[in-house]
């Protein structure tokens, strides 16, 4: 394989242990987008608090990361509860602006609140599969990549078996569009938001322990996150759980191939950029969803 | 088993009904609040005065759930079936219980409707008119509700569809469900129905067997008009 | 009587003057660098607290402004009288150029536009050394220094900015900015262009905020590039949500409070911070409407308008003609080769059951939507490719079936909005004074008493198409609306009625027109309607299924 090809192969591969993490917390922001018509701006915050969760649990239980990982995401999936009923529920009969803000707020506070009890400074987490690298022929895949593409690749495929083959699934989808005639039909549409919290909590946890290992987490980690996860979302079609996966990925393929050929400033300067671009092309995104409420 | 009582749908009426078993048709020109009885009844609006009794328990308090669970039924106007499911993960859904259970309620459900055992794996949206109509329908049965509630089936329909859906409401009733059925296509409404309301503002302007109100002065006037201003 | 605005803009004034008097310079200092914050904050109202749009671009343009009082006034040395327009215009014309190509985006996807804005700001500030001096930022600026100079430099200029403020929001702009934010296709239908108020809006805001921007680079006497940081956004939007969304005083408010918020807050130490969110947590969940709107709560409430009868000059007449309208969705034919037309004085009722294409029609006249073929004209003027607010100046307006006014809106507000758009309010700047527009509105309410006719006709309409206007009215109110629409007529204007109850309709109209499938099956007088045989086979279905 000529060195250039292979160059740009490898930049895609890390683009795609990358772009796998975006997707998971692009899928938790419309996981509960689809279930509530809520714009939750502290996924991000949640991924943060994922992260530090995991690094206490690997402090006080020295066992690989694989299996520290269902803990944090049913701790994660118990803050979501919490989280529902702070964020949603007081504001789910006002204008949307309200719940939007306040998930600013608590994600400013969840931010500040790390910031003041592990200070500002990056932490280490556990690995998921040990440390190191694999080769793949020519091209070399850390462990932790490895990882985070194999753990993203599963928890996506269960939310897909959930959502797409189970009875659960089928009801939450239904009364994501359609509430008021879910309600008719007998189905309770609120436990079903509160499950919609709680999973998308234990997406973002997994995310955070996986991204704690090789990238450290820091109080403020999770602002580029949910940046990326947002355009993820609204590049993909607002509400569209494939638009928000094609996005994610499309954001870090862009970015690490960008960043590989020129610098990571160029890269986010380009992204940025062509999300303008996009926007002005396509105001309702890839993949426009007629059935997605707008908030 | 149903009962309105002084029911207030829009300002200045209210309506006053005992539903009888087999075919009740509700029929009223657009905007007689039709579909705002059935939605009262649904639990899906709060209504302006009076009470709902279902077997002499006042339900005023009930959530939608607690209705279907109690047996309500529910096809609403514009069929409004889950677009982006398939045929059959709109039937299950709805069936809140074992799976056995929900595999009898589903052969049940599809013995009245063939037409959609063909179609199990289609996504809704796929569907004809028809086709959405018939699994609004089976979605709502799906429930195994004793009262079935419908709004406007016949809308958007060609006359044989229609036609097709009317027997099966007959079927249906003569195996012992309670239709409540609102209308518009008026003349076919009763030559199924047992009994007719006629509804206008909010009021009852008639009541009685199908034969009664196919003949009555205030559907007439109540649909055509009688010029008032000249 | 004073207002709460009044009343918490003397506190203000007082602790300002208490803080000059008396203060230390630490203390004054701060307070000049909560001007920079209030100014921002003042801006931050126009877009997002009176147009409605969610902007996530005014920390970037704060950030512009004290970058370019950095590199002007102090790499440059620029004279101050040439550098403040500078620091307004600068981010203004930015703002402006990447407001441009982005204007037709809302909700979400504006949001996101404007954050693409902010991170490119952001990356412009932390990387390009050469301009900006990178992470360095940029040290030498000329500083007002200690002491009640950078104070009452600062407190000018929030002075200034605040009049500026009051003054593009005066008048009929209240009511019309307050449409425009609750429901954009209403707005539309009264004569007001979102869009453009939304741009005219996010462009002020910028040069607001880059005077607040500048104001900050002169008191510290240096920029740094954490002046680029979101945190500043999150702050801007905290000033205006707990000040009190829309409102001047409420931005001043929320600037002072969350500028000396890490003082006050002191004893906490690094947690401060978190108190900060919780708080503004708690202020949302508590005091929606900000502090000084939930003063207004309590106040009592101000006199209502007294009704005054405008001179109920003759409208401008015209037939409305609608020629060979097709229109087609998704392949599935709506309307076919529709040809009618309402004429000066005359009262046309348009029936035909669900799903014939009645709405689809309205929504062709109205602007809503374009014909695929045909033409739609107001007398000599064609209408079908003006915009809608375009054709509701023009003359055609029309009423909606659900007429609930957007939240929190009195219905006087919304008929005064039309009324500001007919005398060409833009949403900022000059307008009609509010209280003959709310005498005015108030007397259309006392005739129309439907708030939704009463809005239509504010915009003093030669046709005006009413969508179920009898749809919830009982009897003595549906013979209330059949004088009404009556006397409209009688005035010269031609009305299209779009209605289901029969007994209304008939007995109000001139000619009747039927719509079958998209076609106009027949036009005729109520009886030959009544008569026809077709007619009697949809409504009533004698003809056998």
């Amino acid at each position: 394989m000529p060195a250039e090809l292979l160059t740009f192969a490898q930049l895609v591969l890390n683009g795609l242990a990358l772009g796998a993490a975006y997707a998971l917390v692009a899928l938790g922001f419309v996981l509960v987008l689809n279930a509530t018509g809520a714009v939750n701006f502290a996924q991000g915050d949640m991924v943060m608090l994922g992260g530090y969760a995991a690094v206490a649990l690997a402090r006080a239980l020295p066992v690989p990361g694989l299996l520290l990982l269902p803990l944090v995401m049913a701790a994660m999936a118990g803050f979501g509860l919490l989280f529902s009923a702070l964020a949603w529920r007081p504001f789910r009969h006002r204008p949307p602006i309200f719940g939007l803000l306040a998930t600013v707020a608590l994600g400013l506070a969840l931010q500040e609140a790390m910031n003041a009890l592990e200070g500002a400074g990056p932490q280490a987490g556990p690995a998921l599969l040990g440390v190191g690298e694999i080769r793949l022929g020519p091209l070399g895949l850390s462990r932790a990549s490895l990882g985070i593409l194999l753990a993203c690749l599963g928890l996506g495929l269960a939310q897909g078996w959930l959502l797409g083959r189970t009875q659960f699934g089928r009801r939450l989808r239904a009364s994501a569009q359609d509430p008021v005639t879910a309600r008719a039909l007998g189905i309770p549409v609120d436990r079903l938001i509160a499950v919609s919290f709680m999973l998308a909590a234990a997406l973002a946890g997994a995310v955070g322990l996986l991204l704690s290992g090789p990238y450290f987490v820091t109080p403020t980690s999770g602002t580029d996150l949910i940046l990326r996860a947002y355009i993820a979302v609204a590049i993909g079609g607002w509400g569209s759980l494939r638009g928000a996966v094609v996005g994610a990925l499309l954001i870090a393929l862009f970015e690490s191939v960008v960043a590989g050929y020129a610098s990571s400033v160029a890269a986010t300067a380009a992204l940025y950029g062509a999300v303008l671009l996009l926007l002005m092309v396509r105001p309702s995104g890839l993949f426009p969803a007629p059935l997605g409420r707008r908030a | 088993m149903l009962r309105l009582d002084r029911v207030g749908i829009l300002r200045g009426g209210a309506v006053d009904v005992d539903l009888a078993a087999g075919i009740t048709a509700l029929l009223g020109p657009n905007g007689a609040g039709k579909t705002e009885l059935l939605e009262a009844v649904m639990g899906l609006r709060r209504p302006l005065a009076g009470s709902i009794y279902l077997d002499g328990a006042d339900i005023a308090r009930w959530t939608p759930e607690r209705r279907s669970r109690a047996g309500i039924g529910w096809c609403p106007e514009g069929r409004r079936i889950f677009p982006g499911l398939s045929v059959m993960e709109n039937l299950e859904l709805v069936a809140t219980v074992g799976r056995m259970e929900r595999r009898r309620r589903l052969d049940r459900v599809l013995g009245y409707l063939p037409a959609l055992a063909d179609k199990r794996g289609a996504a809704a949206w796929t569907l004809s008119g028809g086709q959405q109509q018939m699994l609004a329908i089976g979605r709502a049965l799906m429930t195994a509700p004793r009262i079935l509630l419908l709004d406007e089936p016949s809308r958007g329909l060609a006359p044989v569809l229609v036609a097709d859906l009317f027997a099966l409401l007959r079927m249906l009733a003569d195996d012992g469900l309670t239709i409540l059925l609102a209308e518009q296509a008026v003349a076919a409404a009763l030559n199924i129905a047992d009994r007719g309301l006629v509804l206008e503002h909010g009021r009852l302007q008639a009541s009685g067997t199908a034969a009664e109100i196919r003949t009555h002065a205030a559907l007439e006037r109540s649909l055509l008009g009688a010029g008032r201003y000249s | 009587m004073m207002r709460p605005a009044s009343l918490v803009g003397l506190a203000i004034a007082l602790w300002l003057l208490v803080v000059l008097l008396l203060g230390s310079g630490y203390e004054q200092r701060l307070m000049a660098l909560a001007a920079g914050y209030a100014l921002m904050a003042i801006g931050y109202q126009l877009v997002f607290g009176q147009a409605g749009a969610l902007s996530l671009a005014q920390g970037a343009c704060f950030a512009i402004g004290a970058y370019t009082a950095g590199i002007l006034g102090g790499r440059l040395g620029w004279p101050l009288w040439a550098e403040l327009p500078a620091v307004v215009l600068v981010p203004a014309a930015l703002a402006g150029l990447a407001h441009t190509p982005v204007r037709r985006l809302d909700g979400h996807f504006f949001a996101l536009a404007t954050l693409g804005f902010a991170v490119l700001v952001r990356l412009v500030a932390v990387d390009a050394q050469g301009l900006t001096g990178g992470a360095n930022g940029l040290v030498g600026v000329p500083a007002f220094g200690r002491g009640p100079g950078a104070m009452l430099v600062g407190w000018s200029l929030v002075g200034l900015g605040a009049a500026l403020a009051l003054w593009l929001t005066r008048g009929g702009n209240g009511p019309a900015l307050a449409l425009v934010r609750g429901d954009a296709d209403l707005a539309r239908a009264s004569g007001l262009d979102p869009e453009r108020i939304r741009a005219r809006g996010f462009v002020l805001a910028a040069g607001f905020a880059g005077a607040g921007g500048a104001l900050q680079a002169h008191v510290l006497g240096l920029v740094s590039p954490d002046v680029a940081e979101f945190s500043v956004m999150v702050g801007c939007l905290a000033m205006v949500v707990i000040g009190g969304r829309g409102s001047v005083m409420g931005a001043v408010l929320g600037a002072l409070l969350i500028g000396h918020l890490p003082e006050w807050l002191r004893p906490l130490g690094a947690s401060y911070r978190v108190a900060y969110g919780l708080g503004l947590f708690a202020c949302l969940l508590v005091a929606p409407a900000g502090l000084i709107g939930s003063l207004e709560r309590f106040w009592p409430m101000r006199r209502a308008a007294r009704p005054v009868a405008g001179q109920r000059a003759a409208p401008a007449v015209a037939t409305l003609r609608i020629d060979g309208v097709e229109k087609s969705y998704g392949g599935i034919a709506v309307l076919r080769d529709v040809t009618l037309e309402v004429r000066p004085g005359e009262i046309v009722g348009l029936i035909g059951p669900n799903g014939s294409g009645k709405t689809t029609l309205v929504n062709l006249i109205s602007g809503l939507d374009r014909p695929d073929r045909g033409t739609i004209s107001l007398g000599e003027r064609r209408l079908d490719r003006l915009s809608p607010d375009r054709i509701a100046l023009a003359g055609v307006a029309r009423s909606f079936q659900t007429p609930a006014p957007p939240d929190g809106m009195a219905p006087l507000d919304l008929v005064t909005a039309a009324l500001a758009a007919k005398r060409g309010c833009a949403g900022f700047g000059a307008a009609a004074e509010l209280e003959p527009l709310q005498g005015r509105a108030a007397d259309l309410l006392q005739r129309a008493w439907s708030t939704d006719i009463a809005r239509a006709l504010a915009l003093d309409p030669a046709v005006l198409l009413l969508d179920e206007p009898a749809a919830g009215l009982d009897a003595g109110e549906r013979d209330r609306l059949g004088l009404l629409l009556r006397a409209l007529a009688a005035e010269g204007r031609g009305l299209l009625v779009i209605e289901h109850d029969m007994g209304f309709l008939m007995g109000l109209v001139d000619r009747v027109a039927v719509l079958l499938d998209g076609r106009i099956a027949l036009i005729g007088t109520p009886d030959a309607v009544r008569a026809d045989p077709g007619v009697r086979a949809a409504y009533l279905g004698t003809v056998p299924c």
